[in-house]
């Protein structure tokens, strides 16, 4: 007997989108989540700002949550995590642990939404110390300070009067294995640098890196104000290592364009961290037999004219779980995804 | 670099001894230029600038270097670069071509002036051969004139230019506009023309820059003007 229900796997912006699409035309979704609630990671790692237009994410994501929460056509799911599957398109039987009990989800077809997770900057191959200084931290930890209102040294509490970001940090580096790019840091970094001026107008600010990418309109609503506006300066050129000189940090690199060795001391260093697939993901992919990439994302096998096909019929991936994205990525990929999901579901009903 | 004595020093250590503060002065005084704000926008050190330069053909010298330097607020750098920098440019702005609508050449006027505006050594030695072209221009009102055809000056032009230049009165009065019947100068400048010209340079402190640049240039020029000026009843016009 086939299933109408679609079975959307994680909670985050793309699992909320492919649910709202679901219901919107009038079929039934679960959401499995395996934290208690909606949001994903925007909402677990408390982001502050959204790129490039610097809207609340609370209030963004509140209004994806808000959309789905009380919809005759959304089965919520929380503190659930799958754990096996049988069938095939039309008819999966989907195994999930809910909070210690084992149950059975039916569903035609499946929308694996389970993102990524931030590079550890702990297995990075330069000397840049994440775990060794305080002052030495992440875009995420950043995130977390704008979002307090409070944008000082974590090592002391003192407004910062440099700050550099690194770029790259975890992407496009064959020696950690991560040769793609991530997409996103680039304007996430110019979007902190720019929030790093307004919270500490008198700090400086730098941005160490390889190539800027900044893609279509987030070139002039956010590189071309940090730069131009803000006056963050740009340094072609990635630093090589970081150590402790005094109560600061000496950043060592190049400026390349300036052909000059460089070694600016700075009292907070954010690692401008890339994407690596979750845990949740390559977990995921192996239940439903999906095929993954090298780097352990799921592989979408249309090229570019199906980002959201899966090698296993009836199951679709969409959002970061098949590669580094940004949020508007996010949404796309799971608006074509429902409509996938719900066309693979109508072409098996049909009877023959 | 080093092994290129010509090299420009981008380390920015270059002028040590100068202190901090001065050099920030100097380039607060280039940001507080009007122009500014329509010179430079961010740099993306992409080089097409440079690519356009003639002069960074043959100098050491990147209109690209000057953008950036601006666009970073590298205070040290621009410093340098206002001294050892801004002469190399041949002001033709073949550098605006920038994507992001940044002049370099433009950057650099505003550098030169505030230059010699603060009677840099720099920029007084780079002023230096253009003595006699400024004494030209400023005492007559144009600078290329007929009599400066001499056959030694231009033996390439071949031996007609000696036919030319002794007849040189000849030949002008030969051509149909009456205002080209000189020899002295580009064409005929009027009285009126040249006392205005005097009273603009005069007012707007164009005097004042040369007399911190080349005081010698600007004691003669003054001999000129103040007797000319006088002439024509502004005899109480002082260049002190």
């Amino acid at each position: 007997m086939a299933s109408e229900n679609i079975l959307v796997i994680g909670g985050g912006p793309t699992g909320m989108e492919a649910a709202r699409g679901i219901a919107s035309i009038g079929y039934k979704v679960t959401i499995v989540e395996k934290r208690d609630r909606l949001g994903g990671t925007p909402d677990a790692s408390q982001y502050a700002a959204l790129t490039p237009d610097m809207r609340s994410a609370e209030e963004a994501i509140g209004e994806m949550v808000d959309a789905i929460t009380n919809s005759p056509n959304v089965t919520l799911m929380f503190n659930t995590e799958v754990i096996g599957s049988s069938g095939s398109v039309g008819n999966f039987k989907v195994k999930a642990n809910q909070g210690g009990k084992e149950v059975t989800i039916d569903a035609g077809s499946v929308i694996i939404c389970t993102g990524f997770t931030h590079f550890d900057p702990g297995r990075e191959t330069q000397k840049y110390g994440y775990y060794e200084h305080d002052d030495v931290i992440t875009l995420v930890d950043a995130e977390k300070m704008f979002k307090s209102g409070n944008f000082v040294r974590p090592s002391n509490g003192e407004k910062p009067k440099s700050v550099c970001f690194i770029q790259c940090v975890g992407s496009r580096d064959r020696q950690i294995g991560n040769e793609y790019c991530s997409k996103v840091c680039c304007g996430i970094s110019s979007k902190q640098a720019i929030e790093v001026r307004q919270h500490v107008p008198d700090c400086k600010v730098f941005i160490f890196y390889i190539d800027m990418r900044m893609y279509g309109y987030w070139e002039n609503e956010i590189y071309w104000p940090a730069q131009e506006k803000y006056k963050v300066n740009y340094v072609k050129g990635i630093a090589t290592e970081i150590v402790k000189k005094g109560d600061r940090l000496l950043v060592k690199g190049e400026d390349t364009t300036m052909r000059r060795p460089l070694e600016i001391p700075m009292d907070i260093v954010i690692l401008a961290v890339g994407m690596e697939p979750s845990e949740g993901t390559k977990k995921v992919a192996d239940i439903f037999g999906v095929k993954k990439n090298k780097f352990g994302f799921i592989e979408t096998i249309g090229g570019a004219l199906n980002t959201v096909s899966t090698d296993v019929p009836g199951v679709f991936a969409a959002g970061a779980a098949t590669g580094p994205a940004d949020l508007e990525d996010c949404v796309s990929s799971a608006g074509a995804a429902a409509m996938k999901a719900i066309a693979s579901l109508r072409t098996v009903a049909i009877p023959a | 670099m080093a092994l290129n004595p010509m090299a420009l020093d981008l380390s920015g250590k270059k002028y040590a001894n100068v202190a901090y503060e001065e050099k920030e002065r100097l380039f607060d005084e280039v940001k507080a230029d009007d122009r500014w704000h329509h010179v430079l926008y961010g740099c993306y050190e992409c080089g097409i600038c440079v690519a356009a330069c003639p002069s960074a053909r043959f100098y050491d010298f990147s209109p690209r270097v000057i953008a950036q330097a601006a666009a970073r607020e590298d205070v040290d750098l621009m410093y340098t670069l206002m001294n050892d920098s801004v002469w190399d440019c041949s002001q033709c702005f073949s550098c605006d071509r920038c994507p992001r609508q940044n002049s370099p050449g433009q950057i650099i006027t505003i550098m030169r002036e505030v230059a010699v505006k603060n009677g840099l050594k720099t920029a007084k030695e780079a002023l230096e051969g253009y003595g006699r072209i400024i004494y030209k221009i400023m005492s007559t009102g144009s600078q290329v004139s007929p009599d400066m055809l001499q056959p030694n000056a231009f033996p390439d032009w071949g031996g007609h230019v000696k036919e030319i230049s002794d007849n040189l009165d000849v030949w002008r009065k030969a051509l149909p506009p009456e205002t080209l019947h000189t020899t002295e100068t580009g064409w005929k400048i009027t009285d009126k023309t040249i006392v205005e010209l005097y009273l603009i340079w005069h007012m707007t402190g164009v005097m004042k820059l040369i007399e911190g640049v080349d005081e010698g240039l600007f004691m003669i020029l003054v001999d000129v003007m103040e007797e000319r000026l006088e002439e024509a009843g502004y005899d109480d016009i002082s260049f002190d």
